[in-house]
């Protein structure tokens, strides 16, 4: 019986073809580690995000007026609303942890050189779109600090050259943050999640077309090769395990670490917080807007941090293999450029004082210093790697994966 | 990882943390970290204050008298408290808004979320409490200096340790009524906390022992670089 029904779905449509292609068949490298869970990960936070977020959006009211209060309905009276509430808030920034970690782990190992650039872009992609996603989010609850930042943020796009003013106005749907405001982040928030779930299968049939990259940086050959299921449907859970034990303990015993104090006060246009600070996610970009004394250069500053990654397949000169395994060289810049970025997380959370203007500004300098030094010294590594000669290891594995 | 990678990871990560507390700033007051009571019995103490003394100015609007009843306080003394309100009311301040602020330059805040919005959460209330003394002869608080809120529990004119011991006792409980009103569902959200990690923990062990199953085979093979 099962047979024949998936007999019949196969004359109509390639349901065993596509199983086998893209799972019991699909060639994966034997040797990833686990820091190849992270892709997963972030494909299972991002439904969470999605199952959750629509259970809110039936509680939630998308009114100035009645935004907050209906935030601790949800907290008070919607049965379980409150564990609804804690799963999203606090996926928010699991799902940050989890990409981050991701793009991290692509830096080392160089997954982003030829053949992979448009998988590297279309994370890219997503990348941007998480940004947007988040920021918006954070207005909904109302508080001070939703007000606040999403005053802060919008206001930079009067950085736009000519019609700066009136896009902030046309941002905002008005003359300051307010109900206008309030409703187009909601209708958003509730699209975006949507286009993200496209952007994400464009970014897996990248990855299907050009297929895992893996800690040696070599092609395996077939023989190194094992089907994804089941031997990564198995890793991928056992990861998934592990996660869920890390992100319970925030959402059962530390749901508040996520939460900050000033926004659980009604966002108030008459009163400025003493300290506007972004989500722990955006600090870094942060302090490089803060570290440019103008507004203009300090969004352009704040934008090509972001955007630059997209250039590393063309910055990464090298065509060493392995990343940073084998490359002493690129691995001191990504331990600097690692320690770098968890420096301007630190200085974009400080209250602006001469000590955290110098400090930001140098991580700042680094920051980009790191990128600028890339190109020149990824070749000059290459010259002398290859002038040393690989490594015996890895001599050794591109004769066996010849064949 | 070999020797030379472990050192330079160590000596990156040593001079980050370093630096750090040179360009930490000062953080204001610190706050006394006495723990806050989490009991029922200090919470009811802790409701009755709040709704006998603080809702003459101070109202809990997230805060229903039906809510109280979670707390394990009477039926009766609840109906005493609520008066002609209806059990699905939220508790109002006794005072008018406008008169309160006519008197005190200020409307005295709603306190249903005060533990949450302040950081430090119960510690800063009782800290906030209990901070009242005299300076030069006039009244202030170490927390909070520009508080408009008279000396409600008298500690800045008290002098016996006995009473002064009574009155903290009694911000304590205050305090842990507002964290509870704050997040009432706490205990519950823990509890469930428990069997969750439970069960994701065993699961998780489960899964690990099922993937040595499945990899058997390949890890059996020399490893790959």
């Amino acid at each position: 019986m099962i047979k024949k029904t998936i007999s019949w779905i196969d004359q109509r449509f390639p349901l065993t073809a596509f199983v086998k292609h893209e799972l019991t068949g699909y060639p994966t490298p034997r040797n990833l580690s686990y820091w190849w869970n992270f892709g997963f990960l972030a494909g299972f936070v991002l439904v969470l995000q999605i199952v959750t977020g629509i259970f809110l959006a039936m509680h939630y009211k998308a009114d100035s007026h009645l935004a907050f209060d209906s935030i601790q309905h949800i907290m008070r009276d919607v049965n379980y609303g409150w564990l609804l509430r804690y799963l999203h808030s606090t996926g928010a920034s699991a799902f940050f942890v989890v990409i981050y970690v991701h793009m991290a782990r692509t830096l080392y190992y160089g997954s982003y050189r030829k053949p992979r650039e448009l998988l590297w872009w279309t994370g890219q992609l997503l990348l941007l779109l998480l940004m947007a996603i988040s920021f918006m989010g954070y207005l909904l609850p109302w508080g001070q600090m939703s007000y606040w930042g999403a005053e802060v943020i919008t206001n930079l796009f009067r950085a736009t050259p000519f019609i700066g003013d009136q896009v902030v106005v046309w941002l905002r749907g008005d003359f300051s943050v307010g109900d206008e405001t309030l409703t187009r982040f909601f209708a958003l928030h509730f699209l975006f999640p949507f286009i993200i779930a496209g952007a994400v299968v464009i970014h897996l049939v990248a990855l299907h077309t050009v297929r895992s990259s893996n800690p040696s940086g070599i092609n395996l050959a077939d023989k190194d090769n094992i089907p994804f299921h089941p031997y990564f449907t198995i890793k991928d859970m056992f990861g998934l395990g592990v996660y869920l034990i890390i992100f319970f303990i925030f959402v059962f015993f530390y749901p508040n670490t996520f939460i900050e104090a000033a926004n659980n006060i009604p966002a108030n246009p008459m009163q400025t917080p003493p300290h506007i600070e972004p989500e722990w996610y955006f600090l870094p970009f942060y302090a490089i807007l803060r570290s440019v004394p103008d507004l203009v250069g300090g969004v352009v500053a704040m934008g090509l941090s972001v955007m630059i990654f997209a250039a590393m397949p063309y910055m990464d000169r090298s065509r060493i293999p392995g990343g940073a395994r084998y490359r002493p060289w690129y691995r001191l810049l990504f331990y600097v450029f690692i320690a770098d970025i968890f420096l301007l997380g630190y200085v974009g959370a400080q209250a602006v004082t001469p000590q955290s203007i110098i400090l930001g500004r140098v991580a700042s300098l680094v920051y980009f210093g790191v990128f600028l030094v890339l190109p020149f010294m990824s070749k000059v590594e290459e010259r002398m790697l290859i002038k040393r000669g690989l490594p015996p290891a890895v001599k050794e594995l591109l004769e066996g994966e010849k064949a | 990882m070999n020797k030379n990678h472990t050192m330079t990871v160590r000596f990156l990560l040593g001079l980050t943390l370093g630096l750090l507390p040179l360009f930490a700033a000062a953080e204001g007051a610190k706050l006394d970290e006495t723990p806050i009571p989490t009991d029922q019995a200090s919470i009811q103490r802790g409701a009755e204050e709040v709704i006998t003394v603080c809702s003459g100015c101070h109202g809990l609007k997230y805060i229903k008298y039906r809510n109280l009843l979670t707390l394990g306080l009477t039926k009766d003394k609840v109906d005493g408290w609520r008066g002609s309100h209806s059990m699905d009311a939220s508790l109002p301040p006794q005072m008018p808004g406008e008169i309160a602020k006519a008197s005190f330059g200020v409307e005295p805040p709603d306190l249903s979320l005060m533990a949450a919005s302040r950081e430090g959460g119960g510690h800063y209330l009782y800290a906030y409490l209990t901070g009242y003394h005299m300076e030069d002869g006039k009244l202030s608080n170490s927390v909070f200096p520009v508080t408009r809120m008279p000396d409600v529990l008298g500690l800045s004119m008290m002098k016996d340790p006995q009473q002064r011991a009574k009155a903290e006792k009694t911000a304590k409980d205050i305090s842990a009524f507002l964290v509870w009103a704050a997040d009432p569902h706490a205990q519950q959200r823990k509890h469930m906390g428990y069997y969750v990690l439970a069960f994701v923990f065993v699961m998780t062990i489960l899964l690990y022992l099922w993937k040595k199953q499945i990899w058997k085979e390949v890890d059996r093979q020399p490893k790959i670089e």
